[in-house]
């Protein structure tokens, strides 16, 4: 019913309802030429290419602007749409430099291939030349207007799908051309450097720095944060040297900044471990893998299961994880294996666990988009989830209502229709509030609570000492926005709640996802398409180290090492007994390390002397007997090891990322290791097998996916052969299984959902006098995690090359601390010494950090308290003061 | 109140301010009096007043139209008619004061016309002047006569009684009202404003709105700001009644920013509205409610189409988008949307009020009621004025803008805005409705009418409006922003001379791919201009590229001076007069001579088309090139000779066949190259028409003569009295080349009745045997038929010979006559009557008499295609111009004997390459009035230079005939005070009595004094153009 029928060039066609006759014919295999056309943009009909004459209308229409209807008759290539399309691609010629063989757009350039198709021979017009100057203040690229023949594509995409702005039409005439605000250079404006305007440009006004064009595509995983993007490293001279974005992934061809820029560099980097290193005198040596693998398996030997741990990586691939927590349990005998998600979703974990019975992410990326509402809560998604911060856009732009709840005035409340600034770390009295107006004035859905959930009236009774005016004095947000956003949220439906780690990382993180649980289900906005509880995952691979049993509590597949039945299958399935006492948690592990009772750690991949709350007792590290480093380049921590096996990058070897939407994703190896690097996988097993572990000859990762499959069922359709088209959800129990984008839409993974009864409790640690202030810390869109490979490329450095310490004016003035100026910020724990960023995005007693940098290494400050059921440490919210650095200045 | 106590109300108000018994003074303070000063002139009435202790209402009013009358004052005294003054100068104003409201002197030489009833002596009704007379003033109804900031003077003349009534019916109803009065939309594009209504109606959505399009920004309009800040209520309630008719809610006027003062008008008519429940909730008890909102353009002009408005409405950049959605169902805010132009808003009001029948009985056919337009540019009389559709141009200019300004000659008018074409004078007749004027290739627009002049230059206009539409392109669709940036390339090239003949077809291909590929209005008309001057005036875009010829001499890169650019011979006239204004009489004659052999000729009938844009003129008067040429000749030193040369021999051998100005030109240049010319002249005497065309009452003999001498002196050997019948003949004996230059010597006669009687004379056999001294007699009563020079030769020579009576009889009106000035001054001194604007049916007489010419007045007549006249007679109109004498002076052709092999075009004139002058036969040339029919001395000069240039070539020389005869300049300045006021010296002639009696010449020359005087006044403009 929604199909019509249309006739093109005497062709009839079948199309869809609602699209133009552009998309008909394209769809129909019909060329149509244009230049400023995009299936990701709305029609703008500016280049006039693709005129068509329709049978019944005056004189000539744009095809992409002209809906499809059923018996319309159309043709494409009369002699009067053949002169507008000459004469108007002539005038671009004539008004575009003729430089082609050296643009570096040259064989991609859409007007070429325009000019190509109509024929384009003469040149009867003037040439003209502008001699604008070129916007070279990109790191990544440069903007030429020149180049540029005003198709507007950057302009929209910047507007429409990124929602930024940064540049638009300026001026009129034959002066028209894209500028910024003020018209200075990018640099200087709200641009996110995010290329998606480059990616775009038709021709070659936008283009990457030093282009050249790769000899080959690999399409693999970015290996940055959870969203899983699809791209294509191109290799040249078997060099890794640009990235392009997947058209089939779950990013749509969208990539961030650091994705698309900031890949090639680190992967090549000078500064790349490429062979194994053995402190020798107390100084690391160079030595050969047989002499380091032998000394890791004799010195890991040396030690009882309860002195060693092993500390896996967010950033390895599934089968990485897997091998890793496997040499640990049946090797080393300990289930003293956790990773960096620890410190990010281990209360979601614990959280949504209890909940639902499964802590991922409940729904689907791309299903933001159509959400009617979207609560963003704790997550600043456009810095730390690019790529999900354009479904927010989306949304927002089909009329979605959105809601940011976030002390900080982030880039996201542009955008919002509300945004409730609530004090750090009371994010359960909010969302109890909200809930409690909800009930109040009957939003809730019965029906659906009545069906799906159980424990109701006990969650409802702890709700009564959620009134507003109590809500008001914890949060600092005013009655009205919470009854107001709590309207909005019940009444928008679909509505998908978003968070990350505002929520997660607090002594009471489990409340808070708990909290998010109890509103989604609340109002029924659980199981269906663009609703849910989604926390955003961090790390590329967070979620699959989580899946594949890096963890100390529970094997692949999260089956409880407490439970003797799945320890049997376990057993049974490695060839070994386990070790049948689930083991200690990261934070535990470097607690244990620092007291003596953890002699040696296997570490791959993670840099807790930065990323540790309290992070100086990491210095107690170097103490350790043992310390085994795997990593890519000699980290802050790797620093302090014993033996550090220089591992290859994701680029250089086969495996799975799973994404935050539970999306087992292929990573393929585009080149060979750098130097003697070896895969992860490979080192790990190496070490197993060199300590007489069985079960570790693996030939190749889809062997470790073969063996993972058979004893995880949430992973138990998955193969390597299934994941060449966009990969696979889990749980996917079967070969025949199609995945599952969304969770619990007929029953929770635990049968019910559950409510639970919460009550506020504060931080840990809250201001006082002598530390006024609250310190809470992020990430910065620019780099990643603790910078270990973001701070290596170096337009990343300049597009935020140190810590600031964003600081709101009136603290600011009350401090006399002025913009730009470094000042000590001191904690309990510890001092750093950072730029100050005056700033209102910032509120009042409220100082932000980031963690990326070692120079102000934030984690120096951070309260180690940890939430009592998921272990993770406070990391949002401690106290702090601010003084005026004296020992800068003398400027 | 109930509206009918407001309405009652706002009658006995207005009644008692008509009846009042003070003084009214009414004076117009839109932003047009302003700009004249009326804020002046009020302060000086208000003094004025003080000073006479009188008691008077001062009421500032709106614009009623008289642009070209600003400032306008209004005085109504009790029981006295209202008397309109025009140009009220702060200076006049205490006469006027005193005058008429102290002393009851109405002052008729001061005052235009008067309003309303009763009259005074002296002074026209105002709306019977012919500026208002054909016009029909429903829009602007109120414009000019009520205070647009007293709701109760709109209300008393029948404002809001639209809406009342519309309020009464059902929306629909007001719709078919609407529909029914045929109004379209005013803005530009005409659709009809009925149907545009009825589809917001039906548009599905709750909230609709309603935008009152105010952006009015093409060049020379000022409608939309004169209604509005003359009557801005007729607006606002037809957007209620619109509001109502669709179910809108909320409304916006879309005004631009540079209107400061109709916004500050609307506001204070919303603030009106509102307190009179006009505006608001609940509007007059109806349980319609609307609310409006003044939102100001930052002035581009894109934003003036309906897309982009909606988009800058919104906050967005000013850009059209495509409407495939229409903006009746997703316009701002993507709510259904109606746009109307604020004149059309205007109409609304009295079609609800009057009804659509009454609105429709003005008008044609397809385009029903009014329009109002701003007319502009070169015309007498500019100013808004209003005017039923279907009005023929012709009525516009020359009834209500009374013609053309300064005397000068119509050539185009514009309409439609910068968007609009270039109409010639032969669409004069063109009714003003939509699709007449589409069909012209222009566009009724929003009513901007630009009259253009002869001082106008073509192709510059076009460029001048496509630079206005290139720069306010939104830049979004390709072929409008950068196909109007090459349109502007192309014609900025061809108007500094760097054309192309070809660019001329790219232009209007160009053109086409604009029109058809732009998405909004301002692409798909943008080339207009382009298109119409091409359609109408090609000749000037190729005299631009073939010849880097500016007729109108303003294209700056062709023109340095217009004198020597417009001279044909292109004489350095600046440097010439420059060293007349310094005494030396020798070097300015060597500087003539650079380029002419005839400057004593010249100096005394040369048509000066130096003059006619001489920029002195813009100043105060041109100055007069002709008589400071004759002065220096007369005084000249010789001292050119010191540098003329003549070139060694040739052996090649030249005939010229002629010895007019073309032959002996060429004659002379080819003989110094060094080429043996011998001139073949059929007459007994040399010198072509110069001899035997003009008398010597013009061009005493002796002056032709010597100059002749110095031609022959070169070399060239004239022979008379030999008629060459073959050029095969001239081509056996040896000569290379042969220039055929033979003039236009046979008169023409018109086949009509009579024509053959006796008594009925030609020009040329006539004019010949007077000036070769044969005996010629003409009657007392002499008829002479034409209008050009000729003409007045005939009849000037006819008085000369005896007749009492000399008159003349010529198709063209008496402005357009082709004769230049001086002529017919001294004609009309001479006695001389001009009866202009008749064609001759037949001559009449009696007993084989002649007796007269029976004439029929014209209307108007027009040359087709072939070059045939088409005259629209007035029927009925005959009379008979009594005569014994005709003289038949209606044109003159070549002889070319057939034998000559020559092809010839119309006119029977020679046919050539316009580059070389080559005829169709090997080694023949032709020039002078053979080639470009019957012209001017300078012009038969200017073809007699490029024959010797061609033949020189052909001949294997160089074809360099120019010399530097004069002196290198010293340092030269601009002169300051060569701008203080100052006109032409009057040039002496001979009395009236000793004219008549004898051939002696009328015109006597000025002394050195007065000539270095008159040169001084040179304001050097190619001095400014080369710094």
């Amino acid at each position: 019913m929604d199909k019509i029928k249309l006739t093109i060039n005497g062709q009839v066609v079948e199309a869809r309802k609602g699209m133009m006759v552009l998309e008909a014919a394209e769809a129909a295999g019909i060329y149509i030429p244009t230049l400023c056309s995009d299936p990701d943009l709305e029609p703008y009909a500016a280049c006039r290419l693709c005129v068509v004459e329709i049978e019944g209308r005056r004189g000539l229409v744009t095809a992409c602007t002209m809906p499809a209807a059923d018996g319309m008759v159309v043709h494409t290539e009369t002699p009067a749409v053949n002169k507008v399309r000459q004469t108007t691609v002539e005038l671009l010629i004539a008004d575009h430099p003729s430089d082609c063989l050296t643009c570096p757009k040259n064989q991609q350039c859409d007007l070429q291939k325009v000019a190509a198709y109509l024929g384009i021979t003469q040149q009867r017009f003037r040439k003209t030349t502008r001699l604008l100057p070129v916007d070279t203040s990109n790191p990544f690229f440069d903007r030429d207007p020149n180049y540029c023949i005003l198709c507007g594509k950057c302009v929209r995409i910047c507007e429409e799908v990124l929602g930024v702005g940064a540049i638009t039409l300026a001026f009129r005439g034959y002066a028209s051309k894209v500028a910024t605000f003020d018209d200075g250079p990018l640099l200087d404006s709200n641009c996110v450097s995010c290329g998606e305007c480059v990616a775009h440009c038709p021709v070659g006004a936008l283009a990457v720095k030093d282009a050249k064009p790769p000899t080959r595509e690999v399409a693999t995983t970015c290996p940055y944060c959870g969203v899983g993007c699809g791209i294509y490293l191109g290799i040249r001279n078997e060099q890794v040297i640009g990235v392009r974005g997947n058209r089939e992934g779950v990013n749509k061809g969208s990539l961030c900044v650091k994705g698309r820029f900031g890949i090639a560099e680190f992967v090549h980097h000078p500064e790349r471990l490429t062979t194994p290193l053995i402190r020798r005198n107390g100084e690391l040596t160079e030595a050969s893998w047989d002499e380091a693998l032998d000394l890791v398996a004799s010195k890991l030997a040396q030690y009882s299961p309860d002195e060693v741990a092993v500390v896996s990586s967010a950033k390895c691939t599934n089968e990485e994880n897997y091998v890793i927590q496997k040499l640990a349990r049946v090797v080393l005998g300990t289930n003293n294996v956790d990773h960096c998600a620890r410190l990010c979703h281990a209360s979601t974990v614990a959280g949504l666990g209890q909940s639902f019975g499964a802590g991922a992410m409940t729904n689907s990326i791309n299903e933001i988009g159509d959400a009617g509402c979207i609560l963003a809560i704790g997550t600043n998604t456009t810095s730390a989830h690019p790529v999900i911060g354009l479904q927010v856009v989306k949304a927002v732009r089909h009329g979605a209502k959105l809601i940011v709840a976030n002390p900080r005035q982030i880039d996201l409340v542009r955008l919002a229709d509300l945004w409730l600034s609530h004090k750090p770390g009371t994010d359960v009295a909010l969302l109890m509030g909200m809930m409690r107006v909800i009930v109040d004035e009957g939003l809730l859905d019965s029906a659906f609570i009545e069906a799906r959930c159980e424990n109701f009236d006990a969650f409802k009774e702890s709700l009564k000492s959620f009134d507003l005016d109590t809500v008001e004095g914890i949060t600092g947000v005013a009655k009205d926005k919470i009854a107001e956003a709590a309207r909005i949220y019940a009444t928008n439906k679909p509505a998908s709640i978003l968070y990350a780690m505002g929520i997660t990382q607090h002594s009471h993180g489990t409340d808070n996802v708990i909290a998010t649980a109890n509103l989604a289900m609340l109002t029924g906005n659980i199981g269906k398409p663009s609703t849910g509880v989604n926390p955003l995952r961090g790390q590329n691979n967070v979620q699959g180290a989580c899946d594949l049993g890096a963890l100390p509590d529970v094997y692949p597949g999260y089956q409880a090492v407490a439970n003797p039945a799945i320890r049997e299958k376990f057993e049974a399935a490695w060839g070994c007994s386990l070790n049948p006492s689930p083991g200690l948690t990261l934070t535990e592990i470097f607690e244990a390390a620092c007291q003596r009772q953890i002699k040696a750690i296997y570490l791959v991949g993670e840099n807790p002397v930065l990323s540790e709350p309290c992070a100086h007792h990491m210095e107690e590290l170097k103490e350790m007997d043992f310390f085994v480093v795997q990593d890519l380049f000699l980290s802050e921590t790797a620093q302090m090891a014993d033996v550090v096996l220089p591992a290859a990058s994701f680029a250089e070897k086969d495996g799975t990322f799973t994404n935050t939407e539970r999306r087992v994703q292929r990573v393929r190896k585009a080149i060979e290791p750098v130097g003697d690097s070896r895969p992860d996988w490979w080192i790990t097993c190496q070490i197993a097998r060199r300590m007489g572990g069985k079960g570790f000859d693996f030939k190749h990762p889809s062997q470790i996916m073969d063996e993972i499959t058979s004893v995880t069922p949430s992973y138990g359709g998955i193969a390597y052969r299934r994941l060449d088209n966009g990969g696979l959800q889990w749980p996917c129990p079967t070969q025949k299984h199609p995945g599952t984008p969304i969770l619990h839409t007929r029953q929770f993974t635990r049968g019910k959902g559950q409510f639970i009864p919460l009550e506020y409790k504060p931080p840990m640690e809250l201001p006082d006098s002598e530390y006024p202030l609250i310190l809470t810390t992020g990430r910065s869109l620019y780099h990643f995690h603790t910078g270990t490979v973001t701070r290596k490329v170096k337009g990343l450095n300049i597009l935020l090359g140190e810590g600031l310490v964003e600081i709101n004016p009136g603290d600011a003035s009350a401090l006399g601390v002025a913009d730009g100026e470094m000042v000590k910020v001191i904690s309990r724990r510890g001092e750093v010494v950072a730029k100050a960023k005056v700033t209102e995005v910032s509120p009042l007693g409220v100082v932000f950090m980031t963690f990326h940098f070692a120079e102000s290494p934030t984690n120096m400050l951070t309260n180690p308290a940890l939430d009592p059921v998921a272990k993770i440490p406070e990391l949002k919210v401690c106290a702090v003061r601010i003084e005026r650095d004296g020992s800068s200045a003398g400027g | 109140m109930t509206f009918d106590e407001i309405r009652n109300q706002a009658i006995s108000e207005w009644d008692a301010l008509e009846h009042s018994d003070k003084p009214c003074i009414y004076i117009g303070t839109a932003t047009c009096g302003r700009a004249s000063g009326a804020l002046t002139v009020l302060e000086v009435i208000k003094s004025e007043l003080a000073k006479h202790s009188i008691e008077a209402i001062i009421i500032q009013v709106g614009c009623i139209g008289l642009c070209y009358a600003e400032p306008l004052v209004d005085i109504a005294k009790p029981n006295r008619p209202r008397i309109c003054y025009g140009n009220v100068t702060p200076e006049i104003v205490p006469q006027l004061v005193e005058d008429y409201i102290v002393n009851d002197n109405p002052r008729p030489d001061l005052a235009l016309g008067t309003l309303g009833d009763g009259s005074v002596d002296g002074i026209p009704r105002l709306f019977e002047l012919p500026m208002l007379k054909p016009q029909v003033r429903i829009a602007l109804r109120n414009c000019g006569l009520i205070d647009p900031q007293n709701i109760n003077h709109y209300i008393a003349r029948g404002g809001y009684s639209g809406l009342v009534r519309a309020l009464g019916m059902s929306p629909e109803d007001v719709i078919e009202e609407v529909k029914k009065s045929g109004l379209r939309g005013r803005g530009g594009a005409g659709f009809a404003t009925g149907r545009k209504w009825e589809f917001c109606r039906r548009a599905p959505g709750g909230e609709k709105y309603l935008i009152c399009n105010a952006d009015e920004g093409d060049p020379g309009a000022f409608m939309d700001r004169a209604l509005l800040e003359g009557d801005p209520h007729t607006v606002l309630e037809g957007m209620v009644i619109g509001a109502y008719a669709i179910g809108a809610t909320q409304g916006y006027i879309y005004c631009r920013a540079e209107y400061p003062l109709a916004i500050e008008r609307l506001e204070i008519a919303l603030k009106q509205m509102k307190e009179y429940g006009l505006l608001g909730d609940n509007i007059l008890g109806s349980g319609f409610s609307f609310r409006m909102k003044i939102m100001q353009g930052a002035g581009a002009f894109v934003c003036g189409e309906t897309s982009a408005m909606v988009a800058s409405l919104e906050g967005k950049r000013g850009q059209p988008r495509s409407k495939y959605v229409h903006l009746a169902e997703h316009g701002l805010w993507d709510k259904p949307t109606l746009i109307n132009n604020v004149e059309t808003w205007g109409n609304v009001p009295v079609i609800l009020h009057k009804g659509a029948e009454w609105y429709s009985s003005f008008g044609t056919e397809t385009s029903k009621g009014t329009k109002t337009f701003a007319l502009a540019g070169k015309i007498a009389r500019t100013g808004l004025i209003e005017v039923p559709m279907g009005i023929p141009l012709r009525d516009i200019i020359y009834e209500i803008g009374g013609g053309i300004a300064r005397g000068k000659r119509f050539k185009a008018v514009q309409t439609g805005g910068p968007s609009g074409g270039c109409l010639p004078a032969s669409m004069l007749d063109l009714p003003v409705d939509y699709e007449s004027l589409t069909q012209a290739g222009s566009i009724m627009g929003s009513g901007a009418m630009v009259v253009a002049d002869e001082d106008t230059c073509m192709v510059d206009l076009a460029r001048f409006f496509l630079a206005f539409t290139q720069a306010e392109s939104c830049g979004k669709c390709v072929p409008c922003r950068l196909g109007t940036k090459q349109m502007l390339d192309i014609l900025e090239d061809i108007t500094n001379g760097k054309g192309k003949l070809e660019d001329i077809d790219l232009l209007i291909d160009l053109s086409e791919v604009i029109k058809s590929g732009s998405l909004c209005g301002l692409g798909q008309t943008a080339p207009n201009p382009v298109l119409t001057t091409i359609r109408y005036f090609r000749d000037e875009y190729e005299e631009h590229i073939k010849k880097h010829y500016c007729r109108a001499a303003v294209c700056k890169g062709l023109v340095t001076a217009p004198c020597s650019h417009l001279c044909p011979a292109g004489i350095d006239v600046p440097r010439h007069i420059r060293f007349i204004a310094e005494g030396r009489f020798g070097e300015a004659v060597a500087v003539i001579r650079e380029k002419i052999p005839f400057p004593l000729v010249c100096g005394y009938v040369c048509l000066h088309f130096c003059e006619t844009r001489c920029r002195r003129g813009e100043l105060d008067e041109t100055i007069g090139i002709r008589v400071l040429h004759r002065v220096a000749v007369e005084h000249d030193t010789g001292l050119w000779r010191q540098n003329s040369r003549i070139a060694p021999a040739s052996g090649k051998r030249v005939a010229i066949i002629g010895s007019g100005p073309a032959g002996l030109t060429a004659a002379y240049y080819l003989a110094k190259l060094g080429h043996s010319v011998t001139v073949f002249e059929a007459l007994p005497e040399p010198g072509g028409m110069m001899r035997i065309g003009i008398p010597d009452y013009r061009l005493p003999k002796d002056v032709l003569k010597a100059e002749i001498e110095e031609i022959k002196s070169v070399g060239v050997d004239i022979r008379t009295n030999i008629k060459v019948d073959s050029l095969d003949e001239l081509l056996e004996q040896d000569y290379s080349a042969i220039l055929v230059a033979v003039g236009t010597h046979r008169g023409q006669k018109l086949p009509i009745p009579g024509a053959d009687l006796d008594g009925v004379l030609v020009n040329i056999p006539f004019l010949r045997d007077v000036n070769l001294g044969k005996e010629v007699k003409v009657g007392e009563r002499v008829v002479v038929l034409g209008g050009g020079n000729v003409a007045f030769d005939c009849a000037r020579v006819a008085r000369r010979l005896g007749a009492s009576e000399v008159h003349m009889a010529c198709l063209e009106s008496r402005d357009d006559m082709p004769a230049v000035s001086d002529e017919i001054e001294q004609g009309e001194e001479e006695g001389i009557v001009i009866h202009p604007a008749r064609t001759f049916t037949r001559i009449v007489s009696d007993d084989g008499h002649i007796s007269g010419v029976e004439c029929l007045d014209v209307r108007s007549f027009e040359f087709d295609q072939e070059g045939r006249v088409r005259i629209d007679a007035i029927e009925g109109s005959e009379h008979i111009l009594p005569a014994d004498t005709v003289i038949f002076a209606i044109g003159q052709r070549p002889e070319i004997p057939a034998q000559f092999g020559l092809t010839t075009g119309r006119g029977n004139t020679i046919q050539v390459d316009p580059d070389t002058l080559a005829t169709t036969r090997e080694g023949v040339f032709a020039a002078g009035d053979a080639v470009i029919g019957t012209a001017s001395v300078i012009e038969a000069v200017a073809t007699g230079r490029q024959a010797a240039i061609s033949i020189d070539k052909y001949l294997g020389g160089t074809g360099i005939i120019d010399e530097i005869l004069a002196p290198p300049e010293g340092e030269i300045a601009l002169v300051e005070e060569a701008e203080e006021e100052k006109r032409r010296p009057p040039i002496p002639t001979l009395p009236l009595e000793q004219r008549l009696s004898s051939f002696a010449n009328v015109e006597l020359g000025l002394s050195e004094e007065a000539a270095i005087e008159e040169a001084k006044r040179c304001l050097r403009c190619d001095l400014e153009e080369k710094e």
